[in-house]
């Protein structure tokens, strides 16, 4: 089962596609100096250099967010249009899962992280590998990390941009001493999202085509200030 | 040839399928109206967040709803210069991933351009060279259109479009959003010379406007009355802003038609449907024997079909984009 695999949700875009186990092609872009807009020729390329074309992919994955509000919503359009114009199925991928994933062989609890891009404030989660996936515990965290510190009860392993940077942070703060908390520096790869696609197609699962939306985990600063005094 | 276009550059999430730049097959626009209420305006995050919704089910129903399949879409125009960058990314993107999985030509189109074709759409027999003018909540701009996508600036906005000031106005007495058609509707029952307000740059040589001087005098004159709860002549002032409006628009695009000596005026945007510039145009071209155009009531606001057209002529000329196609938010139509 041949799977595209792309997200556009952060500080790379990438693209990748699997066929089965295999990784066929996987590659990121610094989203900095190769911005949104090249996103369906970085498919193409990723395509070229397997030698393949969209006709030969079965499905789609797309890397939800959280993450650039823009970049998400580019990635989602690109990967729902694509799925909608060739008649295929699409999986959106939460991009805490992605960076989770990749850290399926750890035996401690896996906590992605990723900035928010405001102040310290980062978005995060807590997922356990198993049976070589991996399942989220609890809810998405959107916070500071003092709260997050406060969160961790057991040996932790972060995975991220930057992973070391808030491993440090968290090690300053009180009581989290006894805890062995470890960094692994990751950014979303689109082979992995590919396979995570692959892995609830195979089950039989998809989204709707029409209807995927971004994973923004915040609303916008509008309509939080609308709600906070319309009251 | 079918064209499906795509506009998101502002508020309005629209496709349109049309065929061989002058037949409408379908056109379908998600407004956000319910959000612009609440907000009191156009919040660019929110207004991007809807596009992504929305835009796989407007598409698919620009082409159902036409009777067609993707199949027969030959090629994809959309809107990628002038609005808001979020809200333009979105159309952009689809666009380019229809474009490369049809493997069909893809077209980035000004958004002023697609005004322009909005009347064309609606007047096929329209002749050229003509003046337009432009006018919409973003935009007031008049130009000589010497041929198909061939312009000259003539004259612009020097700080509020005439369609801004409507909304702020419409704000200020408390009339709601979006103020054009409130304004309008309002104006019928009110007096056109019960206030005399001023009208910006009438008088000057260029063909330049300005409305926020307009805007401030309204305020100036009534805010005081407000602030302590006096009944306002409502209909009379909103009756009597929107004459000073059409007023300046009248005579400068009337002007700039004699000056260039041609026979016929192009009026289009969201501020075209407003009912008493209609008249205003109609009474002034008629004495002068110049012809003036609207477009139809449905392809005044934002619209994809528009888009379409406007993509439809620029393909004809050998002008298509790239999988690279950018958006630029702010680029001035190409003159």
């Amino acid at each position: 089962m041949r799977i595209l695999g792309i997200d556009t949700s952060g500080y790379v875009n990438a693209v990748g596609v699997i066929d089965g186990e295999q990784v066929l092609a996987d590659f990121t872009f610094e989203a900095r100096t190769d911005s949104l807009e090249k996103i369906v020729s970085n498919i193409d390329m990723a395509l070229k250099s397997a030698n393949l074309t969209l006709d030969d992919i079965y499905g789609i994955g797309v890397g939800l967010g959280p993450g650039s509000w823009t970049g998400i919503r580019v990635g989602v359009t690109v990967g729902k249009i694509l799925a909608y114009s060739t008649d295929k199925p699409v999986c959106g991928v939460p991009t805490l899962e992605v960076l989770a994933y990749s850290a399926r062989n750890e035996s401690s609890l896996i906590c992605p992280i990723i900035s928010t891009g405001t102040g310290d404030t980062v978005y995060a989660a807590f997922y356990r590998a198993g049976d070589g996936n991996i399942a989220r515990v609890g809810e998405y965290y959107v916070g500071d990390m003092p709260g997050l510190a406060k969160m961790l009860s057991e040996s932790t392993v972060f995975v991220g941009l930057g992973a070391e940077s808030y491993r440090q942070l968290i090690s300053r703060e009180a009581g989290s001493s006894k805890i062995s908390i470890r960094a692994v520096e990751a950014v979303p790869g689109g082979a992995v999202v590919a396979r995570l696609a692959a892995i609830r197609l195979a089950r039989g699962e998809s989204d709707d085509v029409l209807s995927l939306t971004p994973l923004y985990l915040k609303e916008s600063t509008a309509k939080a200030f609308i709600n906070r005094y319309s009251r | 040839m079918l064209v499906l276009g795509i506009e998101t550059s502002c508020d309005e999430t629209s496709a349109a399928l049309v065929a061989d730049g002058e037949v409408v097959l379908s056109s379908v626009i998600a407004t956000q109206l319910d959000l612009l209420r609440k907000y009191g305006g156009v919040v660019p995050e929110i207004a991007a967040r809807r596009h992504t919704e929305l835009i796989g089910y407007v598409i698919k129903e620009a082409i159902d709803s036409a009777g067609k399949t993707l199949d027969d879409v030959e090629a994809i125009a959309v809107t990628s210069r002038q609005g808001l960058i979020g809200c333009l990314l979105v159309g952009v993107a689809a666009a380019k991933s229809l474009s490369y999985s049809r493997q069909i030509p893809l077209i980035g189109v000004h958004h002023i351009e697609g005004h322009i074709f909005a009347n064309r759409l609606s007047n096929p027999r329209m002749p050229v060279p003509h003046v337009c003018l432009t006018v919409s909540g973003g935009h007031t701009m008049l130009l000589y259109v010497r041929d198909s996508c061939k312009y000259e600036l003539l004259g612009t906005t020097l700080d509020d479009a005439a369609g801004e000031a409507f909304d702020k106005i419409a704000k200020f007495l408390g009339l709601g959003f979006p103020g054009g058609p409130v304004i309008d509707k309002l104006s019928a029952q009110g007096a056109r010379d019960a206030f005399n307000f001023p009208r910006p740059m009438i008088k000057a040589r260029a063909l330049d406007f300005s409305f926020s001087g307009l805007k401030t005098s309204v305020i100036n004159d009534f805010k005081d009355r407000i602030a302590r709860h006096e009944e306002l002549p409502l209909a009379d002032i909103a009756a009597s802003f929107q004459e000073a409006i059409v007023d300046v628009l009248v005579s400068k695009t009337l002007r700039a038609a004699i000056e260039r000596e041609v026979a016929a005026i192009s009026v289009t945007g969201g501020v075209s449907a407003n009912s008493r510039l209609r008249e205003a145009f109609q009474d002034a071209c008629r004495d002068k024997d110049i012809a003036v155009y609207f477009p139809r009531l449905s392809l005044c606001t934002d619209n994809a079909a528009m888009i379409a057209a406007a993509g439809y002529a620029r393909m004809r000329l050998g002008e298509t984009a790239d999988l690279n196609l950018n958006v630029f938010p702010n680029a001035p139509l190409e003159v």
